[in-house]
């Protein structure tokens, strides 16, 4: 083709002009060169009417638009409720799972306090639940004191044989509950000072309104800064150290 | 009106233009529910829709149907006119080509050297080509024989009758660059059309 500008040929930028007529699909003049011509004919039977199996996946289209126009065979405006009430099943759903959850989290913390109170947990929750919610102390446990200790709190303990027999030579039963006898006040027990060097005046175990109308004891020459509790709960007064031979028991015979 | 000409005749589809100024019209219409409105602008796009699918992927049909699949989804959020209609469905296109180029290429029971076969342009042969009348067809097959991006710029400008600015958003270029290639593969086309003998 004589004349015809191909890349790399001289002149081939003073087509540009034919070329976008081309491509804008634009009558070319007259004088244009035969090629231009010729070109533009081929790229008019390229984008010419549509041969027969062009649209035979026409039927295939047009029912998936009625379908998606109308899936139940309904109008359009019908369906719109149906989008809107979307919202409010996902948030029945969410609710219902909160319920669920917190349900679960009811019951596993009823079920973990009835097996503290149980003391059937083993030693380190037990010790924790009896430092949480004043659950009976895990078994040989060296602190013997409640929790509640430093709020002031009266903590009830059962006793324990397995206990009783740890707490030493001067532990007894009468000792460690001297109101024990039927119609017997129950001795009051004062929260003791937390104070460092305090030193009570009086044992951190009083009787509280009621009192031993003997005098107390007279302190030994080296008291013992604290009372000690016993196992099952109970100030005895008893100090649990070697240097323990004098006692501020007011209970102790 | 529209029904009735894509009904009529039993043993050629009518494939006159059928949207012209009522573009915006028959778009609303469509996205209202209109069945017939949506026949009229499948019509309208499909055959450029499908020639340009044929340049650029071998499973041309089953690309075509899942853009309209999509289209029809879309097609309730739609907003533009002709031009922006055209942008948006040729987009939709050329993504589910790559998708299915990427999916072809994953499918195991497919030999190799089959698949290379039917990506690689099909180069007709000269002799056949000069026999043959200018046709859709033809062009189409040398077009084929065009580097890539030559025959999918040409497709989409040309075919489609996008702007330079969407076939650049489209192919990922410059305008510049899209006008630039465009120039360059006509004349190349006009070149394979004379050696071929297709052009009288």
């Amino acid at each position: 083709m004589p004349g015809f500008p191909i890349p790399g040929r001289p002149g081939g930028e003073h087509d540009e002009p034919l070329l976008d007529m081309i491509i804008a699909r634009r009558a070319l003049p007259p004088d244009a060169p035969q090629e231009m011509h010729d070109l533009a004919r081929m790229l008019a039977a390229l984008a010419g009417p549509a041969e027969l199996g062009e649209l035979a996946g026409g039927a295939a289209v047009r029912a998936a638009f009625s379908q998606a126009a109308c899936p139940v065979g309904i109008s359009s405006a019908a369906r719109r409720p149906v989008r809107r009430r979307r919202p409010r099943h996902r948030g029945r759903d969410r609710s219902r799972a909160r319920l669920a959850v917190a349900m679960v989290a009811v019951v596993a913390g009823l079920g973990s306090v009835l097996a503290a109170y149980s003391d059937v947990l083993p030693s380190p929750i037990q010790r924790l639940a009896h430092a949480a919610v004043a659950a009976p102390a895990p078994p040989g446990s060296g602190s013997d004191r409640p929790a509640a200790l430093g709020t002031g709190r009266q903590v009830p303990h059962k006793p324990r044989p397995s206990s009783q027999s740890a707490s030493g030579p001067h532990h007894s039963a009468s000792a460690a509950q001297p109101s024990a006898q039927p119609g017997s006040p129950t001795p009051h027990y004062s929260p003791l000072s937390s104070s460092p060097g305090h030193r009570p005046t009086e044992p951190a175990c009083s009787p509280g309104p009621w009192r031993s109308p003997s005098p107390p004891p007279k302190a030994s020459a080296h008291p013992s800064p604290l009372p000690s509790w016993s196992q099952a709960g109970q100030c005895t007064g008893i100090p649990t150290g070697p240097a323990a031979a004098p006692t501020l028991n007011p209970y102790v015979p | 009106m529209v029904g009735d000409r894509l009904r009529r005749g039993t043993g050629r589809a009518d494939t006159r233009p059928v949207i012209g100024a009522a573009f915006s019209v028959t778009l609303a219409s469509a996205q209202g529910g209109d069945e017939t409105a949506f026949a009229c602008l499948f019509r309208d796009v499909q055959p450029a829709l499908l020639r340009y699918l044929h340049v650029i992927t071998p499973e041309a049909d089953d690309v075509a149907g899942d853009t309209w699949l999509q289209v029809v989804k879309g097609l309730p959020g739609f907003r533009g006119g002709e031009e922006a209609f055209r942008a948006w469905l040729f987009t939709i296109a050329r993504h589910r080509a790559v998708d299915a180029g990427r999916s072809r290429s994953r499918r195991p029971d497919l030999p190799l050297a089959v698949t290379e076969a039917m990506e690689q342009p099909m180069a007709p042969d000269a002799a056949d080509l000069a026999l043959e009348a200018i046709s859709t067809r033809s062009v189409l097959a040398l077009i084929k024989t065009l580097p890539r991006d030559h025959a999918e710029i040409i497709m989409l400008r040309v075919v489609a009758g996008l702007e330079a600015a969407d076939v650049a958003r489209i192919v990922g270029k410059t305008p510049g660059a899209v006008r630039v290639t465009a120039h360059r593969a006509l004349r190349r086309l006009s070149d394979l059309a004379e050696r071929a003998g297709v052009t009288h």
